[in-house]
């Protein structure tokens, strides 16, 4: 009979006597947090954001790869640590292929297909998403501190973080706190995060050996997929707003093992992965970290925290009466909002038992059709209620995820940023630097030639300069490739190039 | 606390069942409204939209996916099954019957993608062109209706859509370059190409030819050789609309006989990038400049090559030659120039449509790029 319970299927058929049952089970299942699904949403938004940005490019004209972001690349997994392969081996083998970026059995997969893996990855095991929240106005990831939440969702999480049965069940050590975003972005045990991305993107250029430089690619790809997936989770209110118990604790699952966000789970069965809206144009930002926060507030998380409510950070019920007016509830809502902003606006208290919507301010002159819905909340006997809705999610997603794709692909140009031309003629190399952000520091280009095997060797390094340096090439060699690993005003920076010697 | 344990016992007993399965988004047949079982088994048959009639040979896949995690989600794994239809067009998917365990897992999703070169792609979830979500998928007595592929279309947009595993990738390969090449030459927004396209006219897809470019007497009068040739075409890779080629294979001699004719008709942009990517990648390459906008040659052994460039018509000329039957560079360039000459005989280029300017997507106050000021709900 459980059996048949925990079946979707069969939950229209709910005895009376599971009843208790039912009631209980939420309080005893720790509840899904996988931020925008990576199956579908992170997978669509990854793939948007690189089409959006100049990937192609780079990997056609710097890299040597023809096709581009339609390269077949493979990842030979002898080419790892044998823990490391077993291990991402593991997490690639999960996708589904029908999303067209699980890699075959011979470890080939599209380039495109590699960097939207990391980004699906990034959340597997899916204990790792309590690593993709991150607060911009405390400066802080997920933390249970703060804000008063409805005692079912304490009673909740008493038992969430009763950790042995749930430990025991699901094998992860979750209690509701993680590192913030940024800080695990840069974290060397993330095996997608930035120091990932940069080492293995030189190793796919410097590496002595051809299958192995492939193999370096593939990672560096993948996590080139795990940083953007960092960042598209700064445009998801739940995980800028420190709302894991309001927003992933609620009703809304398929089961009673399946509760989770609504508005992800709108999203995910609303766009799927295909159906994603395109990047708007990529968003240029000083630094890394800057498109996820920064002084000026115009980070992803900054702009996402402070234009959208997550479901556990609506105001709390509002008693009114007949006396009551609109601007008297409005205030008396402010007051229970955990965050300044957005702010709320003037309330119609007008109409019982209708349903109304504020809308985001600063688009008044908006038509009707543009405007955006903010929350909504609806009068009762006695009070008002604020709740966010299907119709809310529609305009929430029809802003954010545009908005998530083009900060996306901004972050893929910005890290791409610096380029390494390599003028080759007449048996001598002309090599200089553009697209670097101020000065180069720390770091030369360091050139390296392959020979007729295949095999690369270093054999110069020159200055990190728009003046082109000019070098001779070695004899016998088919190819020059070169690697700077420096920083510029824009923080760490990787630049690879590699071209045929006609 | 008798109650307690009662629960705990209840729930560590569902922990040894099987999975969980979601409900299925499409109904179980195409006159019904009742869901289908995700587990399948799943039927239908592959039919030609314009025609109506069976399709034979097309690629079916169909995916599960898997989750797990009480605490959080997560891919947990994945059941793939890859048939072709038979002559009458119809699939079989067999039901699902090796299930993930534990109280955790879950079903998460079905997913069938159907491919036939020549016609658009198929997914039971959304439809291309656009991005809309399908609503006619059935579990059972399913019709797949395959479009044919039209011009006006991009295999960028199309393989970014298609998805599917690695034997949907390898039936589709043939397209990679075309979509590489469409992301090289075209810099406009993906979805904003992919609107236009649903505007765009039914077509039919004409094949590239470039038979009238050269033959047999021409290259003999010109390299002075007497035996036979048998013409065919270079296996590498298939015609297309925008590309065709000719192998002039020397019977009874070898390789270092033959001639080969690649042409490419991209339009100005991408032929410009499709030269260039030639020239980074055939071995030995060197400029000549001696033929069109813009040439070199380039040499493999006992083969030597010859790429020239017509920027007028977007066109990119590959031409091959061994030592055995061109003995000298001029003969290359002579028969190179000879199919320059030809290259007006080309049948007309089908038109691919420009975006219209209502597909640019509208202004929206969220957007960033649209607007990158600040709003004022963006300056507390």
């Amino acid at each position: 009979m459980m059996c048949a319970l925990t079946r979707a299927r069969a939950r229209t058929r709910v005895h009376s006597s599971l009843q208790i049952l039912l009631a209980a089970a939420p309080l005893l299942v720790a509840m899904p947090a996988r931020a925008y699904d990576p199956a579908t949403t992170h997978a669509g938004l990854t793939e948007q954001a690189v089409l959006a940005s100049e990937l192609h490019r780079v990997l056609g004209h710097r890299l040597s790869r023809p096709l581009g972001l339609f390269e077949p690349i493979v990842l030979n997994r002898a080419d790892l640590d044998p823990t490391l392969a077993r291990v991402l081996g593991g997490r690639l083998d999960a996708l589904d292929p029908s999303g067209g970026y699980r890699p075959g059995a011979d470890g080939a997969a599209p380039a495109l297909a590699w960097v939207v893996a990391g980004a699906v990855i990034a959340e597997t095991p899916a204990e790792r998403a309590k690593n993709l929240f991150f607060d911009p106005s405390r400066g802080s990831g997920l933390t249970q501190a703060g804000g008063a939440f409805q005692v079912g969702h304490d009673l909740r999480m008493l038992f969430a973080e009763g950790g042995g049965l749930r430990a025991a069940a699901t094998g992860t050590t979750f209690n509701l706190t993680g590192r913030p975003s940024p800080e695990w972005l840069l974290a060397p045990e993330n095996d997608v995060g930035l120091p990932a991305f940069y080492d293995q993107l030189e190793q796919a250029t410097i590496a002595e050996r051809p299958g192995p430089r492939a193999t370096a690619l593939a990672r560096a790809l993948l996590a080139l997929g795990g940083t953007l997936a960092v960042l598209e989770d700064a445009g998801d209110p739940a995980h800028v707003r420190n709302d894991f118990r309001g927003a992933y604790l609620g009703d809304g699952g398929s089961s009673l093992f399946d509760r989770g966000s609504p508005f992800e789970r709108y999203v995910a069965e609303t766009f799927g992965q295909a159906g994603v809206p395109p990047a708007a144009a990529p968003v240029n930002r000083p630094t890394v970290m800057a498109y996820i926060t920064a002084a000026d507030r115009q980070g992803l998380a900054d702009r996402t925290q402070r234009r959208f409510f997550s479901d556990g950070t609506l105001p709390e019920p509002v008693v009114v009466d007949r006396l009551t007016t609109g601007v008297e509830a409005m205030r008396d809502a402010r007051e229970s909002l955990p965050y300044a902003l957005p702010t709320l606006p003037h309330l119609d208290l007008t109409g019982m038992g209708d349903i109304h919507y504020a809308y985001a301010s600063g688009e008044p002159g908006a038509p009707p059709a543009h405007r955006r819905r903010l929350l909504a909340y609806l009068r009762v006997p006695g009070r008002v209620r604020f709740f966010l809705d299907r119709a809310v999610y529609q305009d929430s997603a029809r802003a954010l995820l545009p908005e998530i794709g083009a900060y996306a692909a901004g972050l893929v140009d910005h890290l791409f940023r610096a380029d390494i031309h390599l003028e080759i003629k007449a048996g001598s190399v002309a090599v200089s630097v553009t697209g670097a952000r101020g000065i180069v520091r720390k770091g030369e280009v360091r050139l390296y030639f392959e020979d007729a095997s295949g095999r690369r060797s270093g054999f110069a390094s020159v200055p990190a300069s728009t003046t082109p340096s000019t070098l001779t090439i070695p004899a016998g060699a088919r190819r020059i490739a070169a690697a700077l690993r420096a920083e510029d005003d824009a923080g760490e920076l990787v630049a690879v190039a590699e071209q045929p010697v006609l | 606390m008798r109650r307690v344990v009662l629960l705990l016992a209840m729930v560590a007993a569902s922990a040894a069942c099987g999975p969980l399965i979601e409900r299925a988004p499409f109904a179980v047949r195409p006159d019904s409204i009742r869901p289908a079982d995700l587990l399948g088994p799943y039927d239908g048959i592959v039919i030609d939209a314009d025609l109506d009639r069976p399709i034979a040979g097309a690629t079916v896949a169909a995916a599960w996916a898997f989750e797990n995690g009480i605490g959080f989600h997560a891919p947990s794994g994945s059941r793939e099954v890859v048939v072709q239809t038979g002559a009458d067009g119809r699939y079989t998917i067999p039901r699902l019957d090796d299930l993930p365990e534990g109280a955790s897992a879950r079903i998460r999703r079905f997913t069938l993608v159907v491919y036939h070169r020549g016609h658009v792609g198929w997914r039971s979830d959304r439809v291309f062109p656009g991005q809309a979500a399908r609503r006619d998928f059935s579990q059972r007595g399913n019709r797949v209706r395959l479009d044919r592929w039209q011009p006006a279309y991009l295999h960028a947009t199309h393989l970014v859509f298609l998805g599917g595993g690695a034997k949907v990738r390898l039936a589709a390969a043939w397209e990679l370059q075309a979509a590489a090449l469409e992301l090289d030459g075209e810099h406009l927004p993906l979805a904003t190409r992919a609107k236009s396209e649903t505007t765009t006219a039914q077509v039919g897809l004409t094949m590239l030819d470039i038979t009238k470019l050269l033959n047999d007497d021409e290259i003999r009068g010109v390299t002075g050789y007497v035996g036979k040739f048998e013409d065919g075409k270079l296996s590498d890779l298939p015609t297309t609309e925008f590309y065709d080629s000719r192998h002039f294979k020397a019977l009874g001699k070898p390789e270092s006989f033959d001639v080969g004719l690649r042409v490419w008709r991209l339009g100005a942009a991408a032929s410009e990038v499709q030269y260039n990517k030639l020239m980074t990648t055939l071995p030995g390459a060197h400029a000549t400049d001696e033929v069109g906008d813009g040439s070199f040659r380039a040499q493999s052994g006992e083969i030597g090559g010859l790429v020239f460039l017509v920027r007028e018509r977007g066109v990119v000329v590959s031409m091959t030659c061994g030592s055995g039957q061109c003995s000298e560079p001029a003969q290359l360039a002579k028969l190179a120039k000879l199919v320059e000459s030809r290259l007006p005989e080309l049948p007309p280029e089908q038109p691919r449509l420009a975006p219209t300017p209502e597909a640019v997507p509208p202004s929206d106050a969220d957007n960033p790029a649209v607007k990158p000021t600040p709003s004022p709900e963006v300056s507390p």
